[in-house]
């Protein structure tokens, strides 16, 4: 195939071509329905990453057992008369009784010296023997708790997951909350503003209800939560939560001094899948910071209004613009524990139990 | 090199998130021009886009135009459409950015404007937040810098009582060893060393910030980056553009004063220089200073035998004929002015005795590019015969500091076939290619660094001095004999004269074309 590559002269634009490789990404997808979406990503990714991707296309339901796999080139053009940069696709196609062993397929087509991730393009099933060897091979694992088909139980088992700590886990889902939250802590960059933290007294956050599962909390909502009490140490108690449909009450310490967090629905929007639409964040003084988010025409304002002199300032930002695969080729740049990520996960698992879901 | 903010801010622990920056009050003197205009104005607009400026944010412009706050806005937001990447701007986000922004029409030589502007910074603290954080950045013609600066102090304005107060140089600083000395001099009198940032966007550039990355975190090219195994290194910094109507200026300028001893010094001290004991600017200045004191003085015999100066004649460039530097507006037809010159540093050190660095800089040469090419020793024994190897060079590492940010290093390797023939192979990375991300303007790192209080990529005051030290001798010898320049001595459109070929010819080497 790369030889082909090397002669064909092309349409004369191809000045050559540039093998390159700087990771594994397999990539399991559940059903071919899924493959051209997956493929689209994919082009966002080799831009950054030239990369050998294995795609596991895998029917769990066929009765006859197939496996069959088939190659292509991945090729990005930086400029015109420019050398192509090329990687590999390999697809799998795994059907039926195979599909457990389909890692020993996947186990010889890996590049050495270069990391592997494992995009998991479905509800992580942690029992699960394909999962589990493909976890195991893997140096990191990325999923998306947007698509947990009941996230409160899918947190939890999360959590628990990230807590045995075998698993370097990235969640795309988190990756969608880094503008939020490096706007929340923008506030805080300001050494005046920063006393504030020891005051806030209650929190609240507004999601539209993830579609999977209406009555529960969005994970997003619970992630931030999460990352809020565990970036400021707060301790959650047990006494005083609540949490019916589309609303939860937590309670919550720091050091003493009690913190309500509120995490609400809002009307249905198509679109909008899970995501925040509002965090606010208020101190016992009345000063107030807030971020909202309005998705629709893709800004986020933000805003603190601050109780001593009712100073008010705040601005009208351009939500950050990245694609889902420009997101996930993000994941890809860090191999390291997100020990921040971990942290609000276990922390969002702890309310959650408060509440005994 | 990282933000304090990160540290004391416990919402940032962990964020795998850019720098972000204090509130500040950024006063623009020289609003109303083209740099402001071209670069400062987008390229803070851009790092609003970017989330990396605060929302306690304020923008104060200064210059001689009488014009509303309004009409500047509308002037600026013209300028970030035209000279952005983006060509285009959001509006909400637009209005909220260019609510920051005002105007004060002045004469930034009158004591009463800065009288002014106190007052107007003072307001904008309460409006914005901005918490007495206040940037200058002294965009103006250079025989202001020092006026601008004494204003600054005589009004009070350069004391750090309330919060930080940093200024930003831009370039020229200094036409001579002396007015640099006096220069410095004058502002050291009304700021702290720690306080003045001269800019000098080359060090903006990504690949000359990848200069540290590339011999520092690769264990395999530092044992090599020595005289035992470096034949010598060559910086080209080539523009095929003329004066572009900036004759006047240039006349009293030329390359050496406009390019070398500033920009090419920089790039050349980072190369040159001997690992640091951290990267905090101080350290990495420090490692770039010492080695520009082992570069070995230039004499009337050195300049003589290896520097040489040019000028463009007519010529084209790009298929199109272009005039000759003489025939360029505000140049005289006599000029002796050095559009090219080529010199020849030697580094009296363990590192690089013996190792020659040759420069070239000149304005309408063949291409625009600037690079760095090290050049490696031929290998000891000719093991393959000399059929096999004739079409060999030794191994050459080229780093491309613009256009096409990147670097090659060139291998030899077999021709497959039956005889051993061996053909020299370029293994390329460019940065485009590998992160497929668009790269920061050089100001927008800069003007962030200024922000959060890294000088690193800023020259320190004995960088600036000793720049014009190591020139200064081939200026006034060429001075000295302006009747003996023959210029013009090279076409536009060329890679400069004949006799810089010479030079390196006799040493038996040869200028690689980049």
């Amino acid at each position: 195939m790369w030889a082909e590559m090397s002669a064909s002269k092309g349409d004369g634009q191809a000045a050559g071509v540039v093998r390159a490789c700087v990771l594994n990404l397999v990539v399991y997808v559940a059903g071919k329905e899924e493959c051209p979406e997956v493929n689209d990503l994919l082009e966002d990714v080799v831009e950054r990453h030239p990369c050998r991707a294995v795609l596991l296309v895998v029917n769990r339901a066929a009765t006859e057992p197939r496996l069959e796999a088939f190659v292509s080139t991945r090729c990005q053009l930086s400029a015109p008369a420019a050398k192509r940069i090329c990687g590999e696709q390999i697809t799998i196609e795994a059907d039926g009784p195979v599909v457990d062993t389909a890692s020993t397929a996947v186990t010889p087509l890996l590049v050495p010296d270069v990391p592997v991730f494992l995009w998991w393009k479905d509800i992580p099933h942690y029992e699960d023997k394909l999962f589990d060897r493909l976890a195991e091979m893997s140096d990191r694992v990325v999923i998306d708790s947007a698509s947990f088909d009941h996230p409160h139980k899918d947190m939890l088992r999360l959590a628990e997951i990230l807590k045995e700590g075998n698993l370097r886990v990235s969640d795309l889902n988190w990756g969608r909350l880094t503008s939020w939250r490096s706007l929340v802590a923008s506030f805080w960059d300001v050494a005046d503003y920063r006393q504030s933290l020891a005051q806030i007294e209650r929190v609240a956050i507004e999601y539209d209800p993830p579609d999977a599962s209406h009555d529960e909390i969005a994970p997003k909502a619970l992630l931030a939560l999460g990352w809020i009490a565990s970036c400021l140490g707060w301790e959650v108690l047990a006494d005083d939560s609540s949490l019916e449909a589309g609303r939860a009450h937590f309670k919550l310490s720091d050091g003493g001094r009690e913190i309500e967090a509120v995490l609400a629905a809002t009307d249905d929007v198509a679109g909008r899948d899970g995501m925040i639409t509002s965090l606010t964040l208020r101190t016992a003084a009345g000063d107030e910071f807030f971020v909202v988010l309005r998705h629709n025409e893709g800004k986020l304002e933000t805003g603190a209004r601050l109780g001593g002199d009712g100073q008010k300032v705040g601005r009208v930002l351009a939500y950050e613009a990245r694609s889902e695969g420009q997101r996930l080729s993000a994941e890809l740049d860090i191999l390291s524990r997100d020990e921040v990520f971990e942290s609000a996960a276990e922390v969002a698992a702890r309310m959650l139990s408060s509440v005994a879901v | 090199m990282q933000a304090a903010t990160v540290v004391e801010n416990p919402m940032r622990a962990g964020m795998r998130l850019e720098r972000t920056a204090e509130p500040c009050a950024v006063v623009i003197f020289g609003a109303s021009g083209d740099l402001a205009k071209r670069k400062l104005i987008p390229a803070l607009y851009r790092l609003v886009q970017e989330h990396l400026l605060p929302a306690e944010f304020a923008i104060i412009g200064l210059g001689r135009t009488a014009m509303t706050d309004e009409e500047f806005r509308d002037k600026m937001k013209a300028s970030v459409v035209e000279f952005s990447e983006a060509k285009s701007v959001d509006e909400e986000v637009w209005q909220s950015f260019a609510g920051g922004m005002q105007f004060l029409p002045s004469n930034i030589d009158q004591p009463e404007c800065y009288g002014e502007l106190a007052k107007l910074l003072e307001q904008v603290d309460k409006e914005h937040g901005t918490q007495g954080n206040r940037l200058f950045y002294l965009s103006v013609a250079p025989e202001f810098y020092a006026e601008a600066v004494r204003q600054l102090g005589e009004a009070g304005l350069t004391k750090q009582d309330k919060g930080w107060v940093r200024v930003i140089i831009e370039k020229p600083f200094g036409t001579s060893l002396d007015s640099a000395r006096e220069l410095n001099q004058q502002i050291l009198r009304y700021l702290d060393e720690s306080q003045i940032y001269r800019i000098d966007h080359y060090l903006g550039k990504e690949t000359v910030q990848n200069l540290l990355v590339f011999r520092f975190a690769n264990g395999i090219y530092e044992p090599l980056w020595n005289r035992q195994y470096i034949d010598h290194v060559q910086i080209t910094n080539a523009e095929t553009v003329g004066v572009e109507g900036r004759g006047g200026y240039y006349e009293k300028s030329g390359v050496v004063r406009d390019m070398i001893q500033n920009h090419v010094f920089q790039v050349l001290s980072i190369v040159a220089m001997e690992p640091p004991a951290s990267l905090s600017s101080e350290d990495v200045r420090d490692e770039k200073i010492k080695a520009m004191h082992s570069a070995r003085a230039f004499t009337p015999e050195r300049v003589a035998a290896e520097c040489v100066r040019g000028q463009y004649g007519a010529g084209s460039i790009g298929g199109k004929p272009v005039p000759g530097y003489r025939e360029e507006q505000g140049v005289a037809p006599d000029s002796t002015t050095e559009t090219f010159a080529m010199v020849t540093m030697w580094f009296d050190n363990w590192r690089w005795s013996g190792v020659p660095f040759y420069i070239r800089s000149g304005k309408r040469l063949a291409k625009r590019v600037t690079e760095i090419a090290i050049q490696f020793r031929q290998v000891p024994h000719q093991l393959f015969g000399a059929a096999a190897m004739e079409q060999v060079s030794p191994n050459q590492l080229v780093i491309r500091i613009q256009p096409d940010e990147g670097i090659t290093m060139r291998v030899a390797a077999k021709v497959p076939g039956q005889v051993t023939r061996i053909r020299d192979v370029n293994m390329d990375f460019r940065y485009g290619a590998s992160f497929g991300v668009q790269l920061a303007e050089a100001y927008e790192r800069l003007i962030l660094d200024c922000i959060l209080g890294d000088s690193t990529l800023y020259a320190r005051k004995d960088m600036t001095e000793r720049g014009w030290e190591i020139v200064m001798p081939i200026l006034d010898y060429w001075a000295a004999r302006k009747s003996e320049a023959d210029f013009p001595n090279y076409e536009a459109g060329s890679w400069g004269p004949e006799e810089s070929f010479h030079i390196l010819e006799q040493q038996g080497r040869h200028w690689r074309r980049p």
